[in-house]
């Protein structure tokens, strides 16, 4: 008896000397699984489990567990709960997704309390990650993105008139403002602005009216998926592509919404942080493995690159700091930080804990029987516009 | 000119609205059933439609009409096995199972074609533009234009002009009477939901150019499939032309003239419309 109990004693202790040896970092996913949304959960799992087939599943033999949650919608205070559950049930050591900004600024004061580090895979509005000191964005501002376009087009491509169609809520908003000024200030002429409520279905009148101002070029910021997808060819067939119209676009030519669109799409101009045929290392092991992972129809998008480049900070963190590593100390690890992403070269802003990078200017292009994205002009590193023009907005 | 751009465009977009909700509305003048689910049709055509093309290189028109046969078959076996029961259940069971519906049928297409929209599947023969004297125009909407007059008409006889239709009338306006006289109004039902069925297949494959087809497809245009039913008066064919055609042009003429309006403009037109005409445009007997 007496020998039997010092046994289990010592199997007790080899237990937990090798669990603490060996930890599990559970990292917390919020975003939409289900729901119009959906695209999103997709592009961030898929990324994720792709990133641990490159990199493994552990860290210096600590487990890397992920712990998946849906948003099911535009529901900011489900979002809130779920971060509560994952934090105090779960105890998860980082927090991370986040596709819409309402979903991201409602779990702001939670994630200060809690001191949970908090990657940003998407959410692009310039503000967030000023309300809480544990955000770090991995994804893009709108204005960082819209900014070179303008000029570009004004400068470079010799447009000097435009109009802009933009979606009828705060992202919205935020492209139009930054469009016309840049497009202003480089010289060139508004020749006007819609706003087109989130719930139209038919483009065509707002097609026509700013093709009835005779505008050499028309600038869009719709959501992507059904509603760009209904513009981009409403503008095609109305034949404003045929008289000479450029179309200038952003994240609604991404090449996942490519197939969806048809030939009428060929042409499109757009600026954004991340083209999927770019040739790094680093992103054609993205591509190759999503495609081995998930079939030839595989293609990255920005979320897939938002939460591949949150997923390398977060193990270069455990890495430095192991698998105790606390709040504080990833936050601090986090700023200034510079690496190599399947994007290009970026790093994390120390004042902001936003990501500065380069933009690309890309046409829409058919290469061997697809429609992809071709880069023709690269710029510096952009930090975001708002942050910059807005140094003490809270 | 402006106003040919607005007529076209608004004609266009509204008998793509015809399309869909025609069959809507019979059902649920005809049959006092609040079938929410008539969008899952309209989207589950466009998604045959699509399938047919790009799988199995089917032309467009045949595509078309093969999604209406299909819709229509599996409308019929539905009405036969889920919504006969719920006839004499009351709205509120309705509404709950065929909302319920929507929600199985945007599970269904996320599974099993994700939740981006489908690919584009137009000919090229309605990619071009047609010369219009005045304007150049788009061929597919011209040619949703003409296949919705061509459809409207063929309807007209049917419901209007034709025994079959006289019966139906019989059956919206007095269910009770034209069982009386002997017309079998079980049979009349499932027939009109085949119908139903097979044109809202018919209007989601055509008017996929205009609606897209996704998983949400059913939910999002819901209200505007409702909205054309209410204008037009519950059970009313011609009001559900005028009903289309009117959301169609009024809307387009809003965005157009007065974009600042955005959304509210067609809400408070459909608000105006029953103040002045709570029934419909052109209400069934029954209804007044």
């Amino acid at each position: 008896m007496r020998k039997m109990r010092a046994t289990l004693a010592a199997l007790a202790i080899s237990f937990s000397t090798s669990y603490a040896s060996a930890d599990v970092i559970k990292i917390g996913l919020i975003a939409n699984f289900s729901g119009p949304f959906a695209v999103w959960g997709q592009q961030f799992r898929q990324s994720m489990e792709a990133f641990q087939k490159v990199n493994g599943k552990s860290v210096d033999g600590h487990e890397i567990q992920f712990v998946f949650r849906d948003n099911g919608g535009a529901d900011p205070a489900k979002a809130r709960q779920l971060a509560e559950e994952l934090i105090l049930r779960e105890k998860i050591s980082f927090l991370t997704g986040f596709d819409l900004t309402p979903s991201a600024l409602a779990v702001a004061e939670l994630i200060t309390e809690a001191k949970m580090p908090t990657v940003i895979f998407n959410a692009a509005t310039s503000i967030i990650t000023r309300k809480s000191p544990y955000f770090v964005r991995t994804s893009q501002t709108v204005q960082q993105y819209i900014e070179p376009l303008p000029e570009w087009a004004v400068k470079e491509a010799g447009i000097k008139t435009s109009y802009t169609l933009v979606s009828d809520y705060a992202p919205g908003h935020d492209a139009e403002e930054i469009f016309i000024k840049k497009f202003e200030q480089a010289g060139g002429k508004m020749l006007g602005k819609d706003r087109i409520p989130l719930n139209v279905t038919d483009f065509a009148p707002y097609i026509e009216r700013a093709a009835a101002t005779g505008a050499e070029s028309i600038y869009i910021f719709i959501p992507a998926g059904a509603p760009s997808i209904s513009l981009v060819r409403e503008f095609a067939k109305r034949g404003l592509k045929a008289k000479g119209v450029k179309l200038l676009a952003g994240g609604e030519t991404q090449e996942v919404y490519l197939p969806s669109i048809g030939d009428d799409v060929i042409g499109t101009i757009s600026s954004l942080h991340y083209t999927e045929t770019n040739t790094n290392p680093q992103n054609i092991a993205l591509r190759k493995t999503l495609v081995e992972m998930f079939g030839p129809g595989a293609t990255p998008d920005i979320g897939t690159v938002g939460a591949w480049d949150g997923m390398r900070l977060i193990y270069d963190g455990i890495k430095q700091f192991g698998p105790k590593i606390t709040g504080d100390q990833f936050m601090g690890f986090v700023k200034g930080r510079k690496w190599d992403s399947p994007r290009g070269p970026v790093m994390i802003d120390p004042e902001e804990r936003d990501i500065i990078q380069q933009i690309y200017l890309r046409r829409v292009e058919k290469r061997d029987g697809k429609l992809v994205n071709i880069d023709f002009f690269t710029t510096g590193m952009v930090k975001d516009p708002w942050k910059i023009a807005n140094p003490n907005a809270k | 000119m402006l106003l040919f751009t607005i007529l076209l465009d608004g004609i266009a977009y509204g008998m793509v609205l015809f399309l869909i909700s025609v069959g809507l509305t019979v059902t649920m003048g005809l049959m006092r059933v609040v079938n929410l689910a008539h969008g899952s049709f309209a989207m589950l055509g466009g998604y045959l439609s699509s399938v047919m093309i790009r799988h199995y290189g089917v032309p467009f028109i045949w595509s078309t009409l093969g999604a209406a046969i299909v819709c229509g078959l599996i409308g019929g076996l539905a009405e036969l096995t889920i919504y006969r029961p719920l006839y004499r259940k009351g709205d509120l069971a309705q509404v709950l199972l065929t909302f319920g519906m929507i929600f199985v049928s945007i599970a269904a297409m996320t599974l099993l074609f994700g939740p981006t929209p489908v690919a584009e599947s137009m000919p090229k023969w309605l990619e071009g533009q047609i010369d219009l004297g005045f304007r150049t125009y788009p061929s597919y909407r011209l040619f949703l234009i003409g296949v919705g007059t061509l459809l409207a008409i063929v309807l007209y006889f049917i419901i209007e002009r034709s025994l079959f239709g006289a019966r139906l009338r019989a059956a919206v306006d007095d269910p009770g009477m034209a069982r009386a006289l002997g017309i079998n109004v079980n049979l009349l039902f499932t027939l009109t939901f085949i119908g139903g069925c097979a044109l809202a297949g018919f209007g989601g494959a055509i008017g996929a150019g205009i609606l897209p087809i996704e998983p949400f497809y059913a939910l999002k245009y819901l209200v505007l499939f409702l909205v054309v039913v209410v204008i037009g008066g519950l059970g009313s064919f011609r009001g559900s032309l005028a009903a289309a055609l009117s959301v169609g042009i009024l809307d387009t003429a809003g965005k157009y003239l007065v974009p600042q309006l955005g959304s509210f403009l067609l809400w408070f037109i459909v608000f105006g419309l029953l103040l002045w005409r709570p029934n419909g445009l052109l209400p069934p007997k029954s209804a007044t």
